[in-house]
């Protein structure tokens, strides 16, 4: 059996999930609402970067992210449903790799299409004050920010396949983006620089003086969400089902 | 041929022991009714079959082959385990599209089960909405999608109306009928006897019996003949000078045990006794299985643990 049916059937699996994308809708409603938010109401402060204002609705929008991630694994743990996907696809880990990717590709697409609008959408707001962004820098952020909401979906979902629940995984990442990563604030230069949604946010701004570049920082996320990925798929190899 | 073989299958969880060195097999072109009460380990049996459980030792296989091994499962094995694991918020046709397109299936499959389980008009509706017996059926549908030539269903009549107990039973005895290989659980026994040839019982993890159903009930259960009199006296007497053994009922008839209605016709009717009612009782798979359940240590050592 080859990977190309899996995906086909993980593809329709997340598509006829009215919640999933309802998921896919909010990372892009959110993310480019509160983009034009910033924009409108931010451009006072001398020390704004331009660039994080006008995507920085992907702070709150990357929570719907995280949402499809962990609702796109989690809805195999409910009432044996793992069981009958297994018994369609028994090669386990050909079936988990095509889960991520029904999982990826969706969020890349909706990923880009949103850091675009919110770009655009900010800038409105902006006006001068984004008057500086070279097109370099904007297409780099643009490109970042899809694949920043990609890897941290993929995140959650290989944490919702090791902890076997999406309402455990969502309990888990959200309090983290929110607190964790609030509290340890703007300070760079210490651990919380490599945090897997710190460090892929460098990506999202004009100028960086952390440990991190752009893609470097970007390269750091996707080492966590292969991490998440291996051990959530290690998880669904090893256990029965 | 395909059939399922079951060598020395032992599954353990923690210290408990939910299948103890199972060995059976299951043929093509009958019906097989797998029971034993609730946590027996029937189910346990099947996930391990469907290699969804790792079995501590032991193999399962079916047409000699671990069924993780099998390209495109769904065209050789098609299972129902739980009723409830199509996911509530999809349409019951979109469950199965998604089955079909994971094995290659092609489309007019989702269709063709669709109608065969009697779900075509609510098949665009959420599963949320359908009934058990609805969802049972979906099950079903969804184990009958790639026509396959072994189908395993656990507790298939679950939730489903006298009306579906009876489509479920034509269903598993077409299937056989067409030489394919099935193997259903339950827990009741008046609906297993209604469809199986063979039995295979477990008792705490343990094989206890596999049979035909018919050599199993007579095995286990003595002739008993039904008899009516209007000299109740008469007949006390007579069948107490052979050493019959009997009991008279309420409404007034006997029940002559170890015996058949042959001797018993011809010793009434020697002593001239008019008899109202002359009959053979059938035994009951029921009563063979609480003969054998009575017998087995698995069932009477520890009641408390089988209560549970």
């Amino acid at each position: 059996m080859t990977f190309a049916p899996a995906l086909h059937a993980e593809w329709i699996k997340i598509r006829t999930l009215r919640s999933l994308c309802g998921a896919l809708l909010a990372v892009f409603v959110a993310t480019t609402a509160f983009s034009a938010l910033a924009g409108a109401s931010d451009t006072s402060d001398p020390g704004l970067d331009p660039l994080f204002t006008a995507l920085s609705g992907v702070i709150p929008g990357q929570i719907a992210a995280i949402s499809f991630g962990a609702m796109a694994v989690a809805s195999e743990f409910h009432g044996g449903a793992l069981r009958v996907t297994l018994a369609a696809t028994p090669r386990r880990g050909r079936w988990f790799a095509a889960k991520a990717t029904a999982i990826a590709v969706p969020s890349l697409v909706v990923g880009l299409a949103t850091a675009l609008a919110a770009l655009l959408a900010a800038r409105a707001g902006l006006g001068g004050a984004a008057d500086g962004l070279t097109a370099d820098e904007q297409t780099r952020a643009v490109v970042g920010c899809g694949v920043y909401l990609m890897l941290m979906s993929l995140f959650a979902a290989g944490l919702a396949a090791l902890l076997r629940s999406g309402v455990g995984t969502l309990s888990l990442l959200i309090p983290f983006i929110l607190v964790v990563s609030f509290v340890i604030g703007d300070k760079t230069g210490t651990a919380a620089d490599f945090l897997p949604d710190k460090a892929g946010q460098v990506v999202l701004y004009e100028t960086h003086d952390g440990p991190l570049g752009p893609w470097t920082g970007l390269a750091v996320t996707a080492l966590w969400s292969a991490l998440a990925l291996l051990a959530g798929g290690w998880s669904v190899r090893r256990r029965d089902a | 041929m395909t059939s399922i073989d079951v060598r020395n299958l032992t599954k353990e969880y923690g210290t408990r022991r939910a299948v103890d060195d199972l060995t059976f097999r299951v043929l093509p072109g009958r019906v097989t009714g797998f029971l034993g009460p609730n946590g027996a380990g029937k189910s346990t049996t099947m996930r391990l079959l469907l290699g969804l459980d790792r079995p501590t030792s032991g193999t399962a296989t079916i047409g000699g082959r671990p069924y993780p091994t099998l390209d495109e499962p769904l065209r050789h094995v098609g299972a129902l385990l739980d009723a409830q694991a199509a996911h509530g918020s999809r349409t019951g046709r979109d469950h199965l599209r998604a089955l079909a397109a994971s094995n290659r299936l092609p489309a007019r499959r989702v269709e063709e089960v669709l109608e065969e389980t009697g779900l075509a008009s609510v098949a665009r509706r959420r599963v949320k909405t359908y009934s058990l017996g609805m969802r049972q059926r979906l099950g079903i549908a969804a184990a009958l999608l790639g026509d396959p030539e072994v189908v395993l269903l656990d507790e298939p009549s679950n939730g489903l109306d006298p009306e579906g107990i009876v489509w479920v039973r034509e269903l598993v005895r077409r299937l056989a009928g067409e030489g394919r290989t099935v193997l259903v659980s339950s827990h009741l026994m008046n609906e297993t006897a209604s469809f199986a040839d063979h039995l295979v019982v477990l008792g705490r993890g343990r094989l206890l019996t596999d049979m035909p159903m018919r050599d199993f009930i007579d095995a286990r259960v003595q002739p008993r003949v039904r008899v009516r009199t209007t000299d109740d006296p008469a007949l006390e007497t007579l069948l107490a000078q052979r050493g019959l053994d009997a009991e008279r009922h309420q409404d007034g008839h006997w029940t002559v045990h170890h015996a058949r209605v042959d001797d018993i016709g011809r010793l009434a009717s020697g002593a001239g006794l008019p008899l109202l009612e002359l009959a053979s009782e059938e035994g009951t798979l029921e009563q063979a299985y609480f003969d054998l359940t009575a017998t087995e240590t698995e069932f009477t050592a520890r009641p408390q643990e089988a209560r549970r």
